[in-house]
C-alpha cells in the first residue's frame, strides 16, 4: 500500500495515496465541518464548508475534494476560515425560515448543530420568508422543501445507492429546488420508499412521515440488530421510545448493507405493536378460541402430543420449524422433535424456497450454500443473474446490481421470462420459456466449450466427470436450444461468449430455478456452468443462491431438516447419529423424516396425527392450499406458535404466542452465511414468551428438561456439535458477525468457499437433460401462471400486511397479463378476473403489463383474498421435494 | 436500458421538442419521451430542462421576445426597452399576452453588444434599439397571421 | 456582420469580412487548410506541440494560460480516447469576437481543431457553440459539411493516415457553461455544474477522458502561427503576452465594435484612436474582461491591455470586452445590473455563490432605493471576498472585482444612495 505522510493541524497523520484530506481527517478523528459530504455518495464539493488552508498554497481548498499529497501541511481552522465558514452558514439560514421547535431532526441536524459550533447569533442578511407547503404524498417520506439546504446528498443516495433516480434538481442558482420525477408528488415516481434520501438528509428537509411527533433524537433508546424480512442480512438500528419503534436506520458498518435499507426494512415495523399481536395463549373450544393460561395450555399440548405419539407411534407426529425464528430456536426444535416426538418429522419452508439448491450444490460442490459474499459482487467483471427479481426479493442487493451496472462497469447478463427491473440494466437479455433452464444452460455451455473458452486447466485439476458432462452438452447447440427455449440463437451465443470470455464470472439465482420439478437439474446446470469456466474457489465468482427468509440459511445449518443434523450431518449415517445421542443423552431415530408436502399428504391421508408448527403460515405458503387446509383438517392435534393468528394458526387446537425479532436475543445466518447477532430490543408484548422458552417448556413436560440459561449457551452447545459452526460463540459475533465455515474459536470464517479445493474434494460434473415441467398450458388451462413476490411484502404478509405504510402502498393482489392477452380476453387494467386450475379457483384485479410474454400470467402469493397457492401444482422435484410454484396452467375468465 | 447511453443528446432532444411546439415550450408528453429516448430518468431530464434559460416548461406566445439586460444593454438603455414593450403589449417581463401572440422574457447578453440595447425575436436578432423602432417592429408582427 | 473598427493588425481576423465565410474555396485561397496539410505531412505531433509552446500562445478566453503547455498535458495523459473541445459559448457580456470568428471564417477554427486533434492525438472534437449564436451554428455546420467533402475531416486526412472528426453541439442558455467543466457536464447531457478541479481536463475532461478545451480565438491563433512560425507570432504583442487580441468595444462610445490589436494597447488609445472617443459626455469608467471583470477609472487610461500588465495590478483582461461609461452612468446602478446577471447565471451547485449572488444582490437593490445602511457596503464586500476564496468555480470566485473596484472609485456615491441621493438621478429613490 502506498502510504503518505502529512499533518493536520500539525498532528502528524499516515494516510493512504489517493484518499482525500477529508476522509483522512475523519479517520482521525479531527472534525472538519461539512454538509454535501458523506461517506458512500460520490463528491459533490458544493457546500463549501470544509475549506481548508494548505501551506504552501494560495487561498484555501475544499477537503473533500483534495488529495492528499506527501508532506501536506493542513490547516483545518483559523479566524479567516472559521469567518468564511460562518458567513456560508449564515447564507444557509437566511434562504429560509429554519424552525427548529417541532423539527423531527431537532438535535441531531448537521445545520444546526454548525449553528451553534460557529456561534451564529444573528444573520446579517435579509431573510426569505417564504414559506413553502410541506409534501407528504409518500407513504412513509415527508419532503419538507423549507429545510432543504440543496446539498444533494439525497440526490446522490436515490441515484447511486438505489439507483433510482427520482430525485433531483430543478432550475437553477438561487432559484434552485429539490425535485421528484417532473416536479411530482412523490407517490406519483418511481420512488420505491427505501428512504435512503432520508437517512443522508442532514437536516429535517426529508423525514419519516410516520415518526413526525412521536419522539426526538435524545429521547430514542438505540438498539442494533439484524432485519427481520429477507435473507440479506442488513444490520439495523432500532430507535425506540417507550418501548416502542419509532425510526429505523441502516447500520454503516454493516457488512453486506452499509448503511442501506429497502422499504420493509426501514419501514416495515410496525407489525411489532399490531394489535393483532397475539398476547396469550389460545385453546379452541367447540370451534372458538379461548384465551388460556401458559400453564393450561403448555400442559394440554404436551398431554396431547404424548397420547398420539402413544397411541400411534413418533412417525405420526411432525414439526415445522420457522425461518424466521432464530438459529439457536431452530436448533431447539429440531432436538425436540428428534427427542420428545422421537422422529426426523422435521422440515420448514426451505423446502419450498431452495431444497434444490442445497440438493443441486451439495451433491457438486459438496455445500449446498451461497460459495461467496454479498460484497465481492463488486469485484466479478459479469454477474449473471437468472430466477432471481433481485430488486423487488433482495432489494439490497438488487440495488447493488444496478449500482455495479452504472457505475462499476460490471456486466449483467439477466435470464428471466419476465421484463424484471433488472432487464433494463444488463448488457443482454435472454427471455426464456418459463422451465426450460436447462436447455438454455446447457446451450451456453456448448459454445462455450465450442468456441474454447472453458477453463481446461481448472477442469482437468479440480472436476471430475467432464467427458459424460460433455457428451450431453454437445446435443444442445444454439439452434435446438431455440427451439426449446425461445432464445435466439445469437443472443445466446452472445450471452455465453461474455460470461465465457469473464475472468470473473458470478451466478446468481434464486426461486426461478429452484421452484421447479426440475430444480435440482437446475442446480446441477448452473454449477456445471461455474466449474466450467473456473468460476469457483475465487472472489467476485461462484454459483450464489439468494436466500428468501432471514434466517432459512440457518434453519436449514442448524438441521431443521428431516435428513440432517446440525451442520448437515446425514441422520442416516450411525457415527453420525451416535455422536448426537452421546452428548443429548438419549436414543435417536435413525429413519429419515417426511417433508413440509409429504407431511400434509401424510396428514390428509391419516398418517400424520399431530403437527407442531412453529413460525409458518402453510395455509398460504404452500402449493394447493385446498389439499393443505384438507390435510390441516385431518389432523387430531395442531399446534401453533406465531406471532398473529394466521390463516394456519386458525385451524390449530392450541395456538401458543411467541415473540417478534425485537424481543428476542440469538443470531440469524444471512444468505451468505453469516451469522450475525440479534438484540433484544423491547420486552415481550403482552404474554408472548421467547420461542426457545417455550420449546423448553413443552420439552420439560414431555419429559426431556432442558436448562439453558440464554441463547448463547445454546450456541455454545451448537459450536459442539456443527463443525461448519465449530468456532461461533456469541462473543465473537459483534460487529461483522462470522461467515462459516467457521471450524474453531480461532478460526476467521470463509468469505468464499472451495477456495484450493471443494467441499466434497473435486467438482462433479453432471450430465443433465432437459426434461419439460409437469404442467403445461393446453386448451382448457391455456395460460402459463409463475408466482413471485412483490417488493412492499414480504411471504404470506402475516408480517408486511400488518405494516400500515407497506399495505398501504401495495394493499391487493394482481394478475399481470400480456396487453395481447388482455386484448384478446377484452378485460382492461384493474378488472376483476377468475383464475382456476385443476386445483382451485380465486379472483384477482388484472395489471396489464410488458413484464410477462403473452401466453403466460404472473402473480405474486402474499394476499390471502387472492392467494396464488389455490393454483399453483404441487408437483415435486423428485430429489429435492420442491414443489413447481413457477409453472402452472391456468384458466381466465372475465367477470 | 437505464444505463445512460444518450444522454449526451438530451439538449437536442429538447431543443427540437421546443422547436416544433407552436407555443414555443416542452409539453409534458416530450419531456416523458426525452427521458426515454435519452436513457434519463424524469427528474433528470426536468432538471436539464429547468437549467437552460431557453427552455421553457409553459406555454408561451407565438413570439418570444428576449431582452437582454446584461452590462452593455442596461448602459444603453435596456430599461426603457422593457418600459416599452410593456406598454405596447399590456404585459409584463414573464408573461404571455392573453392573445397568445407575444411572450415578454429578460435574458442574458445576446453577443450584439456593440448595437446595444438589444433583442431577440424568436431567432431574430435586433439592435440599435429604440422606443420608436420597437413600435415598428411590433406593428409588422402583429400585421403577420 | 458586426462591425469591425479599423484594426491596426489582423491574424486573427484576417479573412474577417474579406471572404464569403460560406465559402471554403474562399478559404483555400487564403492559404486555407495549408496549416494542416502542413503538420499532416512534415510534422510529428512533438514538432506541432514545441512550435505552440514557443509561440507563447495564451488562452484567449480569458484565463491566459499557456497553450502549448496544456496541449502538452493532454499529449503526455495516457487513457484514451482524447477529446478535443471548441469553447464556443461566448457568454460573457460585452464579448463578441468568438461570434465574429465563426460567422466570418469558421474554417480557421476547424483547421486548428484539426492541428489539436493531431498534436495531442485525440480523433474526435466537439465545437459547444451557445444555444443564442444560430448564424454560427448554421455557418460552422455548413463549413463542416464542406471541410468532410473536401476531405479534410473525416478519415485519412491528406493521406497521412490521419482520422478526425467534429460534431456541434449547441447551447440552450447559461453563462456558466462557458466555465470549461461545466460545459463538459452540459456536453454529456447534464446540467451545466462545473466540477470541482483537479482534476484538470488534460487528465480527466469529458466522460473522464483526457480533454483539450480551447477558445475559438486561441484556435484562430494556430494554423497562423504553423503557417509563419511562433517567431513571427512572437513580433506582435508584449514579451509575456505575444501576439494580437481581438477587443469588444461596447457603451458610450462615438463607434462600438471589434478591434484586433497587439496585445498592450492601452484604455486611451483605443477609446481615442479606434472609437472615436465618447459619443456625448465625459469619460468615467470602463469595465474590462465583461462582467466579472474590474472598473477602471481614469488613472487606468494608459495601462497596457495584456493579460501580464492588468494581472499585477490584480486586474484582469478576460475576454477583450470593454464597457466604456460617461458620466451619465451610475455606478451602483451599473453594479446592481452586474449582480443581477450574477444571480440569474450562478448554476446553483456551491453555497456561497448560489445564495450570496442572491443576497448581494438583495444589498445593492436595498442600497439603490435608499433603504441600505452603512454597514451594508462592508457586509457586500465581505461576502464577496468569502466568495471569492470559497466558490467552487471562477463565477462566484470573481464578482469581488467589479465590488470591490465599483467601489474603490464610487463609494461616495454608492454611499449618497444611502443618504437618499443618487448623484447622477439614474436610481429612483
Amino acid at each position: 500500500m502506498n502510504t503518505v505522510n502529512l499533518t493536520i493541524n500539525g498532528k502528524l497523520v499516515q494516510a493512504e495515496k489517493g484518499s482525500t484530506i477529508m476522509e483522512v481527517a475523519l479517520a482521525n478523528g479531527i472534525k472538519i465541518p461539512h454538509l454535501c459530504y458523506e461517506k458512500g455518495l460520490s463528491i459533490a464539493g458544493s457546500c463549501r464548508l470544509c475549506m481548508v488552508k494548505i501551506k504552501g498554497r494560495p487561498g484555501m481548498e475544499a477537503a473533500c475534494t483534495t488529495e492528499v499529497v506527501e508532506k501536506m501541511k493542513v490547516i483545518t481552522s483559523d479566524e479567516e476560515i472559521d469567518e468564511a465558514r460562518k458567513l456560508i452558514v449564515e447564507l444557509i439560514l437566511s434562504e429560509h425560515k429554519h424552525d427548529c421547535l417541532v423539527c423531527e431532526s431537532n438535535g441531531q441536524c448537521e445545520l444546526q448543530d454548525l449553528a451553534y459550533e460557529l456561534g451564529i447569533e444573528k444573520i446579517r442578511f435579509p431573510v426569505s420568508k417564504s414559506i413553502e407547503p410541506t409534501e407528504d404524498s409518500s407513504q412513509v417520506i415527508l419532503k419538507d422543501p423549507n429545510k432543504c439546504i440543496l446539498c444533494g446528498r439525497c440526490v446522490r443516495a436515490c441515484a447511486e445507492i438505489t439507483v433510482q433516480r427520482v430525485l433531483d434538481f430543478a432550475a437553477r442558482g438561487s432559484g434552485t429546488f429539490l425535485i421528484s420525477g417532473l416536479d411530482q408528488p412523490l407517490v406519483d415516481t418511481d420512488c420505491v420508499s427505501c428512504g435512503a434520501c432520508i437517512q443522508t438528509c442532514p437536516t429535517g428537509a426529508l423525514t419519516e412521515k410516520l415518526a413526525r411527533f412521536q419522539g426526538r433524537s435524545w429521547e430514542f433508546r438505540k438498539v442494533q440488530t439484524i432485519c427481520p424480512y429477507c435473507g440479506v442480512g442488513c444490520q439495523i438500528e432500532l430507535n425506540i421510545k417507550n418501548d416502542k419503534i419509532v425510526k429505523v436506520y441502516g447500520v454503516e458498518e454493516g457488512p453486506d448493507n452499509k448503511g442501506h435499507l429497502c422499504v420493509k426494512g426501514r419501514f416495515g415495523f410496525d407489525y411489532v405493536h399490531h394489535k393483532d399481536r397475539l398476547t396469550t395463549p389460545l385453546i379452541k373450544h367447540n370451534g372458538k378460541f379461548e384465551e388460556a393460561s401458559w400453564d393450561g395450555a403448555l400442559n394440554l399440548v404436551a398431554t396431547k402430543f404424548k397420547e398420539l405419539k402413544d397411541k400411534y407411534g413418533s412417525d405420526a407426529l411432525a414439526g415445522l420449524s420457522s425461518a424466521k425464528c432464530t438459529n439457536e430456536e431452530n436448533y431447539l426444535f429440531q432436538k425436540f422433535i428428534r427427542i420428545c416426538f422421537g422422529t426426523n418429522n422435521v422440515d420448514h419452508c426451505a423446502r419450498l424456497c431452495h431444497a434444490s439448491t442445497v440438493a443441486g450444490l451439495s451433491r457438486a460442490f459438496g455445500s449446498g450454500a451461497m460459495t461467496n459474499s454479498i460484497w465481492e459482487f463488486e469485484k466479478a467483471d459479469v454477474i449473471l443473474v437468472t430466477g432471481s427479481n433481485t430488486t423487488e426479493t433482495h432489494p439490497v442487493i438488487g440495488n447493488y446490481f444496478k449500482h455495479l451496472a452504472a457505475y462499476n462497469g460490471t456486466k449483467l447478463i439477466v435470464v428471466d421470462p419476465r421484463a424484471i427491473e433488472l432487464t433494463e440494466y444488463a448488457e443482454i437479455w435472454l427471455r426464456q420459456k418459463s422451465g426450460t433452464d436447462v436447455a438454455w444452460i446447457n446451450g451456453l455451455m456448448n459454445v462455450i466449450i465450442n468456441e474454447g473458452l472453458y477453463n481446461k486447466e481448472f477442469v482437468e485439476n479440480r472436476t471430475e466427470n467432464f467427458d459424460e458432462f460433455r457428451k450431453v452438452v454437445s446435443k444442445y447447440t444454439p439452434g435446438k436450444v431455440e427451439k426449446i427455449t425461445g432464445i435466439p440463437e445469437e443472443k445466446l451465443i452472445a450471452a455465453a461468449r461474455m460470461y465465457g470470455k469473464a475472468d470473473r464470472g458470478s451466478i446468481v439465482f434464486a426461486m426461478g430455478i429452484t421452484q421447479h420439478t426440475t430444480g435440482t437439474d437446475n442446480v446441477l446446470s448452473l454449477a456445471n456452468l461455474a466449474m466450467l469456466c473456473g468460476n469457483v474457489g475465487r472472489e467476485g465468482t461462484g454459483v450464489n443462491p439468494l436466500r428468501g427468509q432471514n434466517n432459512v440459511q440457518g434453519a436449514c445449518d442448524l438441521g431443521a431438516l428431516p435428513d440432517v443434523y446440525p451442520g448437515y450431518q446425514k441422520v442416516s449415517k450411525a457415527q453420525v447419529r451416535e455422536n448426537f445421542e452421546t452428548t443429548w443423552g438419549v436414543k435417536l431415530p435413525p429413519k429419515e423424516g417426511l417433508t413440509v408436502v409429504e407431511i400434509i399428504d401424510a396428514a390428509s391421508k391419516g398418517e400424520i396425527k399431530g403437527l407442531y408448527i412453529m413460525g409458518e403460515n402453510p395455509m398460504l405458503s404452500d402449493p394447493n392450499l385446498n389439499h393443505v387446509r384438507e390435510g390441516l383438517e385431518n389432523l387430531d392435534f395442531l399446534v401453533v406458535q406465531d406471532i398473529f393468528l394466521t390463516e394456519t394458526a386458525e385451524l390449530a387446537d392450541v395456538v401458543l404466542p411467541g415473540v417478534s425479532f425485537a424481543e428476542k436475543e440469538g443470531t440469524f445466518t444471512n444468505t451468505c452465511r453469516r451469522i450475525q447477532l440479534l438484540h433484544k430490543a423491547i420486552p415481550p408484548i403482552g404474554k408472548s414468551r421467547e420461542d426457545w422458552k417455550i420449546i423448553m417448556e413443552i420439552s420439560k413436560r414431555m419429559g426431556y428438561p432442558m436448562a439453558y440459561h440464554s441463547p448463547g449457551e445454546i450456541m455454545d452447545e451448537i459450536a459442539s456439535l456443527t463443525p461448519i459452526y465449530g468456532g461461533v460463540h456469541f462473543d465473537r459475533l459483534g460487529g461483522q458477525g462470522l461467515q462459516w465455515p467457521c471450524p474453531s474459536r480461532e478460526h476467521p470464517g470463509t468469505p468464499y468457499l472451495h477456495k484450493d479445493k471443494f467441499t466434497r474434494g473435486k467438482g462433479l460434473f453432471t450430465p443433465v437433460d432437459y426434461i419439460p415441467p409437469a404442467e403445461l398450458p393446453d386448451e382448457e388451462y391455456p395460460f402459463l401462471l409463475s408466482t413471485g413476490r412483490v417488493l412492499y411484502h414480504f411471504h404470506t404478509g402475516s408480517l408486511s400486511r400488518r405494516s400500515k405504510p407497506l399495505d398501504g402502498i401495495a394493499p391487493e393482489g394482481f394478475l399481470e397479463i400480456s396487453p395481447q392477452d388482455a386484448k384478446k380476453l377484452r378485460i382492461k387494467n384493474n378488472d376483476w378476473v377468475r383464475v382456476s386450475s385443476r386445483r382451485g379457483k380465486l379472483k384477482v384485479k388484472v395489471k396489464i403489463t410488458h413484464h410477462v410474454d403473452k401466453g403466460v400470467v404472473f402473480m405474486t402469493f402474499h394476499f390471502a383474498e387472492s392467494a396464488a397457492n389455490l393454483l399453483t401444482s404441487d408437483a415435486l422435484d423428485p430429489v429435492a421435494k420442491i414443489p413447481e410454484y413457477k409453472v402452472s396452467a391456468v384458466k381466465i375468465e372475465r367477470i | 436500458m437505464k444505463l445512460r447511453n444518450k444522454e449526451k443528446d438530451v439538449i437536442a432532444l429538447l431543443n427540437k421538442a421546443q422547436r416544433e411546439n407552436k407555443h414555443n415550450y416542452i409539453t409534458e408528453d416530450k419531456l416523458k419521451l426525452t427521458a426515454q429516448e435519452a436513457g434519463l430518468s424524469y427528474s433528470e431530464v426536468y432538471g436539464v430542462a429547468t437549467f437552460y434559460s431557453l427552455f421553457s416548461l409553459k406555454p408561451r406566445g407565438e413570439y418570444v421576445i428576449q431582452v437582454c439586460d446584461s452590462g452593455p444593454c442596461h448602459l444603453m438603455g435596456s430599461k426603457s426597452i422593457f418600459k416599452v414593450l410593456e406598454k405596447e403589449l399590456k404585459i409584463k417581463v414573464g408573461e404571455t399576452t392573453a392573445d397568445g401572440r407575444f411572450t415578454l422574457e429578460e435574458v442574458s447578453c445576446l453577443g450584439i453588444c456593440n448595437e446595444a440595447p438589444a433583442m431577440m425575436i424568436n431567432e431574430k436578432v435586433c439592435g440599435n434599439l429604440t422606443p420608436q423602432k420597437i413600435r415598428e417592429i411590433l406593428r409588422e408582427l402583429r400585421k403577420k397571421k | 456582420m458586426i462591425k469591425e473598427l479599423k484594426s491596426p493588425l489582423r491574424v486573427v481576423l484576417e479573412n474577417y469580412g474579406r471572404i464569403n465565410p460560406e465559402s471554403i474555396e474562399e478559404y483555400i485561397a487564403q492559404d486555407g487548410y495549408e496549416a494542416v496539410g502542413k503538420v499532416l505531412r512534415e510534422m510529428r505531433p512533438e514538432q506541432v506541440l514545441s512550435e505552440i509552446k514557443a509561440s507563447g500562445l495564451q488562452g484567449r478566453g480569458g484565463a491566459a494560460f499557456p497553450t502549448g503547455l496544456k496541449w502538452e498535458f493532454t499529449a503526455k495523459a495516457k487513457d484514451a480516447p482524447k477529446y478535443i473541445i471548441c469553447n464556443a459559448d461566448e457568454g460573457e457580456p460585452g464579448t463578441f469576437k468568438d461570434r465574429a470568428i465563426l460567422e466570418g471564417d469558421p474554417h480557421k477554427i476547424i483547421e486548428g481543431m484539426i492541428i489539436a486533434g493531431y498534436a495531442v492525438g485525440a480523433h474526435y472534437g466537439y465545437i459547444y457553440i451557445r444555444g443564442e449564436y444560430l448564424l454560427s451554428i448554421n455557418r460552422f455546420n455548413k463549413a463542416l459539411k464542406q471541410a468532410r467533402e473536401h476531405r479534410f475531416l473525416g478519415e485519412d486526412v491528406f493521406g497521412s493516415g490521419f482520422n478526425f472528426q467534429i460534431e456541434i453541439h449547441q447551447g440552450a442558455g447559461s453563462y456558466v457553461c462557458g466555465e470549461e467543466t461545466a460545459l463538459m457536464e452540459s456536453l454529456e447531457g447534464k446540467r451545466g455544474n462545473p466540477r470541482f478541479k483537479p482534476p484538470f481536463p488534460p487528465s480527466s475532461g469529458l466522460w473522464g477522458k483526457p480533454t483539450l478545451i480551447n477558445n475559438v480565438e486561441t484556435l484562430a491563433n494556430i494554423a497562423p502561427i504553423i503557417l509563419k512560425g511562433s517567431d513571427w507570432f512572437r513580433t506582435f504583442g508584449t514579451k509575456k503576452c505575444p501576439g494580437t487580441k481581438v477587443y469588444a468595444i461596447s457603451g458610450h462610445v462615438k463607434e462600438a465594435g471589434l478591434i484586433e490589436a497587439p496585445m498592450g494597447i492601452t484604455l486611451r488609445e483605443i477609446i481615442i484612436d479606434y472609437a472615436q472617443g465618447m459619443r456625448d459626455s465625459k469619460f468615467k469608467m470602463a469595465q474590462v474582461g465583461g462582467t466579472a471583470g474590474a472598473i477602471l477609472g481614469e488613472d487606468m487610461l494608459d495601462v497596457p491591455l495584456d493579460y501580464a500588465s492588468l494581472g499585477e495590478k490584480g486586474l484582469v483582461l478576460g475576454s477583450g470586452a470593454i464597457l466604456v461609461m460617461d458620466e451619465t452612468t451610475c455606478a451602483l446602478d451599473m453594479l446592481e445590473c452586474f449582480l443581477n446577471f450574477f444571480k440569474r447565471e450562478s448554476c446553483g451547485k456551491c453555497i456561497p455563490c448560489r445564495v450570496g449572488t442572491e443576497k448581494l444582490l438583495e444589498l445593492a437593490t436595498a442600497i439603490s432605493r435608499g433603504e441600505g445602511k452603512e454597514d451594508d457596503i462592508d457586509l457586500m464586500l465581505h461576502t464577496a471576498k468569502v466568495m471569492q476564496k470559497t466558490s467552487l468555480c471562477a463565477l462566484g470566485q470573481s464578482l469581488i472585482l467589479p465590488i470591490s473596484t465599483t467601489l474603490k472609485y464610487s463609494r461616495e456615491e454608492v454611499t449618497e444612495h444611502i443618504k437618499g441621493r443618487c448623484p447622477t438621478g439614474v436610481c429612483k429613490i
